[in-house]
């Protein structure tokens, strides 16, 4: 049976380099001896003083580490700020495009039932594995002691008015949540509108044929305005370019929802013949007036709401 | 207490530097680790085995320690020496030790008046 100090500096030495584990080891024993032989003096018996002794030298694992003067942490302070900015920079957003892409891939697959969950489960992947790769990436950095050459920090980065910014984090979240439900409803109420047809197969509320151009020209405006809602949120303010950007993104998803209104073509013919009340003609056109009004009322009041904040917020 | 344990993390940063410069004035005359440290906590200076014995080795690869095999007694042991670049630092150290005293008996005196 071997030693407890046999033990300790088999423990010890694993950890440390090669090269100078021998000469270590020799010193380290001698050390160790010297301390017990020290207690002994005292009065103590040889394996209570053996087991004081080690006890005082410590877990054997962080003696190795000061000899080896290696770092007893994943990320130190010079790289742990790029280290924290970068994964709140990628896990705003790469995890929920990647989920919603892969949403919409499955519904337009045909398998709208596995959509949510699929899209989900590629988004906490996403988030592991984001986590990971930059969290490996920097402990390597922080061991080679490799310099990130970032740009030093100035004065002249301070945000002015960052307490009382116009646009708050909470509001940009919500307007982006708003915009990826109704991206992903859109293929949804295709294939799982929740009304069945005569026969009991599913009715998309919209025209199918809408897929073949405007669906995913409005998709896309949809995924413009998620970049313009970023964009406002980096600025912390309304703009004069931000706020035309917006009113020219406001237009190119009413104009056409209006003229598909106005010409019968946005809602499933199919759809409408579902229903008695819908498909009689005065109530439809009630309807598409009622759309158009709403769409114009609210793309005029954001144009117009938006023009006020620019305006006040001018510097 | 709180206050204890502020008062203790305060106490050990002032002290963290001295244990070199104690190490490099007491390895005037060579000695090997456990000796070392029995005369450092003799002397008012109590340090943990398990910081000075890798401290050690750090200096010397810094090349402030020399050191050398005494194989003669019964056990052999490590003997370092404060080298010649170390006594140079030593000497800037403690310079800068005094130059501290001095500020700090300035500002006392100062803030006293």
């Amino acid at each position: 049976m071997t030693s407890l100090t046999d033990r300790y500096l088999a423990a010890t030495l694993r950890a440390v380099p090669a090269a100078r584990r021998e000469e270590i080891a020799t010193e380290l024993r001698g050390s160790i001896e010297d301390m017990i032989d020290g207690r002994r003096a005292d009065g103590r018996d040889a394996e209570a003083a053996e087991r004081e002794v080690l006890t005082e030298l410590g877990n054997p694992a962080q003696l190795a580490a000061r000899y080896a003067d290696r770092r007893l942490q994943l990320i130190g302070p010079t790289y742990y700020l790029a280290w924290e900015r970068l994964m709140k920079l990628l896990l705003s957003f790469i995890p929920a495009l990647v989920g919603v892409i892969v949403g919409l891939v499955e519904a337009t697959d045909g398998n709208s039932g596995d959509a949510v969950g699929a899209g989900i489960g590629a988004a906490i992947q996403t988030v592991v594995q984001i986590g990971f790769w930059v969290t490996l990436v920097f402990a390597v950095l922080e061991r080679t002691n490799t310099s990130l050459n970032l740009p030093a920090w100035t004065v002249d980065q301070l945000q002015e008015d960052y307490v009382n910014r116009q646009i708050k984090p909470v509001d940009t979240v919500a307007a982006i949540g708003w915009l990826v439900l109704v991206i992903a409803y859109l293929p949804l109420q295709h294939f799982h509108s929740f009304v069945p047809g005569n026969d009991g197969e599913n009715l998309p509320i919209l025209d199918p044929a809408l897929w073949s151009f405007w669906l995913p020209f409005l998709i896309a405006v949809l995924v413009a305005t998620i970049g313009l809602e970023l964009a406002k949120f980096r600025a912390g303010r309304w703009t004069w370019p931000l706020v035309g950007v917006n009113a020219a993104l406001d237009l190119a998803f009413a104009v056409p929802v209006i003229w598909l209104v106005s010409t019968d073509r946005l809602l499933n013919p199919d759809f409408v013949n579902r229903w008695e009340w819908l498909s009689r003609e005065e109530n439809l056109n009630n309807v598409a007036t009622f759309v158009i009004v709403g769409t114009v009322l609210i793309t005029a009041w954001d144009v117009i709401d938006s023009s006020i904040k620019a305006y006040r917020g001018r510097q | 207490m709180g206050s204890d344990e502020v008062l203790r993390t305060h106490l050990q940063e002032l002290r963290r530097g001295t244990v070199v410069v104690a190490s490099l004035i007491a390895l005037r005359h060579p000695d090997y680790g456990y000796a070392l440290l029995q005369r450092l906590t003799g002397h008012g200076f109590p340090v943990d085995a398990n910081t000075l014995y890798p401290l050690l080795r750090r200096l010397e690869e810094q090349g402030l320690l020399t050191s050398e095999w005494n194989t003669e007694e019964s056990r052999p042991r490590k003997f370092y020496r404060t080298s010649d670049e170390g006594e140079s630092v030593l000497r800037r150290l403690l310079d800068d030790l005094a130059a501290v005293q001095t500020s700090l008996t300035g500002l006392i005196e100062g803030v006293g008046r």
